[in-house]
């Protein structure tokens, strides 16, 4: 493996550019899932549980705000991106420990059941990864400005 | 949904993963021959979208329609998608999108397997 790989171009430091540009396609995938799931369950069997299908669209559209955020440049996106992953993850912990505490709450499963249990557990890790990533970027964009 | 051609989806799309994820660790974009192994899997899709469109108009339906359908569009258009980021992408970056996307695809045939015939699980 080669080592660090090179740091994006001082002058426009991008965040959908190298890993971004996995993370913008991951949280894609995300969005639509929970999307296309939560469009399903509500128009389907809204009334057998309301609460969990109401979450899934919630995240759905997180996952959403958070895949364009980061695609987009310039602080104010970067800001609604790292809001939105700070959501998601507040979302994964809160509904995860809520269903595994009090399951009764969740007849149906959401993304964030169960800590993202039934998706391989990416719900928990991918906000880490966003918040992580859009520090780095905004690090690199402070960087290049004082030098600037 | 023939089984066999699942199978040969799922091992197709597993050994691209592979390669893609060698390719960034290596440090390399997308190259030709990605290409080529990413309109196999295209074609290796899109026959298994005629065939379960073909069993369904047939009369043979999976327990959720509106889902399986839903399923086999997406399925059916990850490989171009993953494609078109590999030449945004021109890094190593590239081919660890089509590697995810790869991963991905195997897991939503076992979903399609389990909806179209649920006695399978």
């Amino acid at each position: 493996m080669s080592s660090e790989s090179a740091p994006p171009s001082a002058s426009a430091p991008a965040s959908r550019s190298g890993p971004g540009r996995v993370l913008v396609a991951v949280y894609a995938v995300f969005a639509l899932a929970a999307t296309a799931r939560a469009a399903v369950q509500i128009l389907t069997r809204f009334d057998e549980a309301p609460l969990a299908y109401l979450l899934s669209a919630l995240a759905g559209l997180v996952y959403l705000v958070a895949a364009v955020g980061i695609a987009r440049t310039g602080r104010t996106s970067h800001r609604v991106a790292m809001v939105s992953c700070a959501v998601e993850l507040a979302g994964v912990l809160v509904v995860g420990s809520l269903s595994v505490f009090d399951p009764a709450a969740f007849p149906d499963d959401t993304v964030w059941s169960r800590y993202g249990s039934g998706y391989l557990f990416i719900p928990l890790v991918l906000p880490v990864l966003g918040l992580l990533w859009l520090r780095r970027v905004g690090r690199l964009d402070r960087a290049a400005q004082r030098t600037a | 949904m023939v089984d066999g051609l699942t199978t040969t989806i799922e091992i197709a799309s597993l050994a691209l993963a592979v390669w893609c994820l060698v390719s960034t660790v290596r440090d390399q974009p997308m190259v030709v021959p990605h290409l080529v192994a990413i309109a196999v899997l295209e074609l290796l899709l899109i026959g298994q979208a005629v065939v379960s469109t073909v069993l369904m108009v047939g009369g043979e339906r999976p327990a959720e329609t509106i889902t399986f359908v839903g399923y086999l569009a997406t399925v059916v258009l990850i490989p171009p998608a993953c494609a078109v980021w590999g030449f945004m992408e021109r890094s190593r970056w590239g081919p660890a999108v089509i590697a995810f996307a790869c991963l991905i695809l195997p897991v939503m045939m076992v979903r399609l397997e389990q909806i179209w015939d649920p006695s399978v699980l």
